[in-house]
């Protein structure tokens, strides 16, 4: 190594300039990373392919500004100075420019080296100074190598365009200047500002912003909730996401929240307020959080009101928290309604709105593939289809090369092909079995019971390509028409896929329990070699349960007593299993699990993959059985990874919910006449078993619901992040929980099983090559993975909302019985109700109060009527008065809402919701034959006009995919059944569906 | 505000070396005359310079005389150039006493002291230009003085400081990682014996990194031992041909 010096000339606290040296040690040898290298350089990890025409060295300046351009997937070969990521010295280029000379003179002239700057000078001065180092300018290079990569020219004079912008910007100040980031940081630690995470409020993203301080050790008491940001002026271009600091005003100019129920525009002034919060101003912004957004280009005549020249575009983002963003392009016109995907760039004091620039033509508004890739990007989900590299690393299994058990794997793992009956029980038509189960009696008086579980990690091996790709992933994406894989369908659905007949590898955990306490006496955990026998499904195991006479595809072609044998078999197993869940249950209902819509069914749908098939489920006990069994081995794995790797082990908690979120539960309880304790998660689920009306079975789901909307989620974690007595698992009464048992379709079950091995070898004084990721990769690891399941949650939310709309839309409200629903009102708004509709699982607002100031008013026959009148609101009900008389809504009242969609060019369409009655709504057939006019049958007409005219469109247009034609064909009972089940996805994911809803508390 | 990264993901730390290579170390001994003992030695960017007078008889308060062993004094100062800015004290603030009485701890475990009964060692150190590791370089050059001097230690007290970064110790800081915000231990050791004559750390660490960072520092010392007899045996040959042996 070489020493050397090197100067720079800081500033000290004081301010005054200081000349300080650091030493600075050049290697002598710096691995190329090429595997074209001729002279043995140690090259591990990644590596610069040798098949291309030229590698590609960036400067400085083309980093900062054109890394767009770089990401490209076309665009490879790349080489990153260290000089170019620093960005330190002036003479870089001349730097650089040596790097490129030196990689050509190391790969012996075998490849080219491209430099790219932007300086001109540069390029007069070093482009013939060595034959084979070409020095040329993005553009030039663009042109020249990729001159058929038409989005990155697209996006090349976007770029530029946008910095033709910022350089010759200038004008009035909108906004006042942030503060230094030394200011800001004094600040922040003499508690004189507050530092936090911006949070727009979704319906009210003009005025309302909250902050979440990010220390609540902060001593001042009154500062343990958010802090309001209100307006415009006080957001200081701060943007939904961003980390900011916050100065609090005055006590006297603090506002409180409107409570009143808004549809997004607003221009209500004399918005009733609660009581005032702490309010502040951002005065300094620590780290910007932009990401992609999509935004949606207006149309012709929006663009003419635009001011000065029709190159600068106003655009509406997808995502309403996020302000308009000026865009300057050349291709307006082309874009109009289109969905782009833009990037902010800059946001000046001086102007009104954020400049950026567009990446990405999604495609036109309201068409279903635009739809569905805008849900993806606006959750940060960005999926490619496999690479062939990463496919060519999995095994192959086809008719000619079928694939079978490796003989070295067989003497290592345990085999149970013979000596265990292995079975699984999924719902119908599951092509991804990750789990079965095995069950039988020992000698002993002692019961075996075994989980296994499909060996993921033999196949795909830590670091490998695939592994990466799923570990991006982090989970399966489940949309309301499709789903994602996280990984490649050779594996997910057939060598990894625990499948009837055939020999599969496992990860098993065998409990060897007491037949008659059925306390556990000994845990095997290992590796092990399978061959599931039976392939159920969950009506079929509860049939067989039930003893009825029924078919198993496995025995059809056996004689009649051998197949009575078998089933007997089964049918013993299926008991023996029965009995052991429902002990199992029963122990962890002492501890105190709750049994709540929402997380005890998102739990349970953790356990059996299939969500994804959108299936009803019939509430079975064998249901509960497997998911019994599940929660039971992921329990155990959690144990034993924890003893092992006590501060690097990934488990799951679900930490205990805040007391105060309870406030509208109980409250609502009061109302109707039941106390529920909230003490504990004991105390809360007997009170909630105690909370039943008999006249009203959705009483007590609603009770449910509102439960979970007030617990928090459920996260993974690293154990060396938290203190012990944070591990537990409260939905589930666990003191340690983690994901095992489904390494298919979740990556935090694949780092598990990794760790389960590792504590396995380690057990067995084996040295694996490799040392456990440390406690900071895991707990990295656990945030990413919590962050992608919720924007896949998130994602799988907005789709069936999308669906939900497109039902809707192809229905005219007016006459469709569908339209039509009965509504359970459950909360109380200042000019509305909050209603929940059992029939399609919908939330929504209702308003009692329109913005002309009518009022609903019920007729003596329960019809509504808008009227001029007032609105009352009490803590259990709201009244409306006008001059026909008063009508009152009660909370838990049923009554009828009428369905149509809100459609918007810009945002989503939502539902929207219209009472049309106060008296419950009888199933929709009752009402069905109601007197009707001529003119009723001529609208119905008119609508059948015109929806077969629908229909020649969509057979016109061909970009349309498969689903949407047979979606908008509409009426078919295929149609309807999806709908049943995003009904009931909707149901489930409560937690989710709690936030759509305009819930201003 | 976002810190340095201090080890990259190549594994390369901010001055170019890697998590367990250390500064380059150069000394030389016997570079005064006046003085019993005396060594120069640069780690890095930081320079010390360390003076040994003795064994002689008491000076000062005769009370301090122990009847079974010498006393070891040691004073530790800063040069008022050493650092970026100008310093103003160059010794005598808490600092710099701390330092001091650390180096006395460190040479009392070191020296041989019950060969000099009521006698005193006196040992100097000065840092010319700081870059971190001032304690390690102090004791590295001191441990040469001592030699120099011709006073019977143990063994060599070589010194370093890890820190740890990335669940990653990394040997021989220099001042921006010092100051970026590392939990950083410093350690000397009498490398033959492997025993540990001062381990000083005020900084937050688990307890379970503890071991695998002095396991680190240890390493490091034991290397810095390796230049250190490399220097005193270039120092004994050249000495050994001025004087025509």
């Amino acid at each position: 190594m070489i020493k050397t010096e090197r100067v720079l000339h800081l500033k000290s606290c004081v301010g005054r300039k200081v000349r300080v040296v650091r030493e600075h040690y050049l290697r002598e040898r710096v691995p190329c990373c090429s595997s074209l290298c001729q002279a043995d350089c140690v090259n591990d990890g990644k590596l610069l392919p040798g098949d291309l025409t030229h590698y590609v060295v960036p400067d400085v300046a083309v980093v900062v500004d054109y890394l767009e351009i770089l990401e490209f997937r076309e665009l490879q070969g790349i080489i990153f100075t260290q000089t170019a990521c620093q960005a330190l010295q002036n003479k870089n280029r001349r730097c650089v420019y040596s790097a490129a000379v030196w990689y050509y003179n190391h790969l012996a002239g075998m490849m080219n080296i491209v430099m790219i700057t932007e300086d001109p000078e540069a390029v007069a001065q070093f482009s013939s100074l060595t034959c084979g180092v070409y020095v040329i300018s993005v553009q030039d290079y663009l042109q020249s190598f990729w001159s058929d990569l038409q989005a990155a020219h697209e996006l090349f004079s976007s770029i530029s365009q946008a910095q033709q912008e910022t350089e010759g910007d200038d004008g009035e100040k909108e906004f006042p200047e942030h503060l230094p980031a030394e200011v800001l940081e004094a600040g922040i630690k003499s508690e004189r500002y507050i530092q936090g995470t911006l949070n727009v409020n979704k319906h009210r993203a003009q005025n309302e912003a909250f902050v979440r301080p990010k220390n609540f050790s902060t001593k001042s008491t009154d500062l343990t909730w958010d802090v309001l940001v209100c307006g415009r002026k006080n957001r200081n271009r701060a943007v939904h996401g961003d980390e900011v600091v916050v100065e609090l005003l005055p006590k006297n100019e603090w506002r409180g929240k409107g409570t009143a129920l808004t549809d997004g525009d607003e221009k209500t002034g004399e918005d009733n307020e609660s009581t005032p919060l702490p309010t502040g101003r951002i005065v300094g912004i620590l780290q910007r959080n932009w990401r992609d957004y999509v935004v949606t280009f207006p149309t012709r005549d929006g663009i003419q009101s635009q001011s000065r020249n029709s190159q600068r575009i106003l655009t509406i983002p997808w995502d309403q928290r996020i302000p308009k963003i000026r865009i300057s392009t050349q291709q307006a016109e082309a874009l109009q309604d289109h969905r782009v995907v833009v990037r902010i760039d800059s946001w000046e004091s001086t102007s009104f709105y954020p400049n950026g620039h567009s990446v990405r033509v999604l495609g036109r508004a309201g068409e279903l593939e635009t739809e569905v890739q805008t849900i993806l990007l606006e959750n940060c989900i960005h999926i490619l289809p496999f690479s062939d590299a990463q496919l060519r690393e999995m095994p192959v299994n086809s008719l000619e090369k079928p694939w079978t058990v490796d003989p070295s794997e067989v003497a290592e793992r345990r085999d149970l092909r013979d000596s265990h009956l292995v079975f699984s029980i999924d719902p119908r038509g599951c092509e991804d079995v990750d789990d079965t189960l095995s069950v039988r009696k020992l000698p002993d008086r002692r019961l075996e019971l075994g989980v296994h579980i499909a060996d993921v990690t033999h196949f795909v091996k830590e670091g490998s390509l695939t592994d990466l790709e799923a570990r991006s992933r982090a989970t399966t994406y489940y949309l309301a028409d499709r789903r994602y894989d996280m990984l490649p369908a050779i594996l997910s659905a057939d060598l990894c896929s625990l499948l009837g007949g055939a020999d599969r590898y496992a990860m098993s955990v065998l409990w060897e329990l007491d037949a008659e306490s059925l306390e556990v006496q000994e845990v095997w955990y290992g590796r092990t070699l399978i061959r599931s026998s039976y392939q159920l499904h969950y009506e079929l195991a509860q049939a067989l349960l039930n003893g009825e006479q029924v078919e198993v595809l496995e025995l059809a072609n056996l004689g009649p007593q051998e197949r009575d044998s078998k089933v007997a078999q089964l049918t013993e197993a299926l008991e023996m299993l029965t009995h052991v869940a429902r002990h199992l249950r029963a122990k962890r209902d002492r501890g105190g699990a709750l049994e709540l819509e929402g997380v005890e069914v998102g739990a349970q749908l953790d356990e059996e993959r299939n969500i994804t098939a959108l299936v009803p489920r019939q509430p079975l006990e064998v249901h509960e059985t497997v998911a019994e069994c599940m929660i039971y081995a992921n329990h155990w794995v959690a144990r034993k990874i924890q003893e092992a790797f006590p501060n690097q082990a990934l488990l799951r908690r679900h930490p205990p919910p805040q007391q105060e979120l309870f406030n509208q539960l109980v409250d609502t309880a009061k109302a109707k006449g039941f106390t529920i304790d909230t003490r504990s998660n004991k105390a809360l689920a007997a009170s909630l078993d105690r909370a039943v009306d008999p006249q009203d079975p959705l009483v007590n789901r609603l009770f449910r619901m509102m439960a979970t909307t007030a617990m928090s989620q459920a996260l993974y974690f690293s154990t060396g992040a938290h203190p012990q007595d944070q591990y537990y698992h409260y939905g589930l009464a666990l003191d340690r929980y983690t994901h095992f048992t489904s390494p298919i379709r979740r990556y935090a079950d694949i780092v598990v099983h990794r760790l389960l091995t590792a504590a396995l070898d380690m057990e067995r004084g084996v040295v694996s090559g490799k040392a456990p990721a440390s406690n900071k990769e895991v707990e990295e690891m656990a945030h990413h993975i919590n962050s992608k399941n919720r924007a896949a949650q998130a994602a799988q939310m907005r789709s069936t909302a999308l669906f939900q709309c497109l039902f809707f839309k192809e229905r005219d409200p007016q006459t469709d019985p569908c339209c039509v629903a009965d509504a359970v009102i459950y909360s109380i708004r200042d000019n509305g109700v909050l209603v929940f509709i059992p029939e399609y699982g919908v939330k929504g607002p209702v308003y009692l109060k329109n913005k002309e100031g009518l009022v609903v008013v019920a007729r003596q026959d329960g019809s509504c009527d808008w009227q001029g009148g007032t609105v009352r609101k009490c803590p259990d009900r709201i009244t409306t008065t006008s001059s026909c008389g008063t009508s009152t809504f009660k909370l838990f009242d049923h009554i009828t809402v009428r369905i149509s969609v809100h459609s918007s060019t810009c945002h989503a369409d939502r539902l929207n919701l219209e009472v049309i009655s106060n008296k419950p709504h009888h199933s929709a057939k009752s009402q069905q034959p109601s007197p009707q006019g001529r003119s009723q049958l001529v609208k119905e007409v008119v609508r059948q006009n015109e929806e077969a005219l629908a229909q020649e469109k969509t057979a016109r247009r061909p970009k349309l995919s498969k689903e949407e034609r047979e979606f908008r064909q509409s009426k078919t009972p295929s149609l309807y059944s999806i709908l049943e089940e995003i009904r009931e996805l909707a149901l489930m994911d409560l937690e989710m569906a709690s936030r759509l809803p305009a819930t201003t508390a | 505000m976002a810190g340095l990264e201090l080890l990259s993901d190549q594994g390369y730390r901010l001055d170019g070396r890697k998590a367990t290579e250390l500064r380059k170390l150069q000394a030389r001994m016997g570079v005064f005359t006046q003085a019993d003992g005396s060594a120069y030695l640069e780690q890095g960017n930081t320079k010390a310079l360390a003076v040994v007078y003795g064994p002689h008889e008491m000076r000062g308060s005769r009370s301090r005389t122990l009847h079974d062993r010498a006393v070891i004094n040691c004073q530790y100062s800063m040069a008022t150039f050493s650092t970026a800015e100008r310093k103003r004290r160059p010794h005598g603030d808490r600092k710099s006493t701390e330092m001091s009485l650390h180096l006395k701890q460190t040479f009392e475990a070191a020296v041989m002291t019950q060969l000099y009964p009521r006698s005193q060692i006196d040992i100097y150190v000065k840092i010319l230009q700081s870059d971190g590791g001032n304690y390690s370089v102090c004791v590295n050059a001191a441990t040469l003085a001592v030699i120099d001097a011709g006073i019977p230690m143990r063994d060599y007290v070589c010194a370093c400081t890890v820190g740890f970064v990335d669940e990653t110790p990394l040997a021989d800081l220099c001042y921006a990682e010092e100051s970026g915000g590392v939990s950083s231990l410093a350690l000397a050791l009498l490398p033959r014996g492997g025993q540990i004559a001062l381990l000083q750390m005020d900084a937050r660490l688990h307890q379970d990194h503890l071991e695998t960072l002095i396991e680190a520092a240890m390493t490091a010392c034991k290397g810095v031992s390796k230049v250190l007899d490399e220097v005193v045996r270039q120092h004994l040959q050249e000495a050994s041909v001025l004087t025509g042996e």
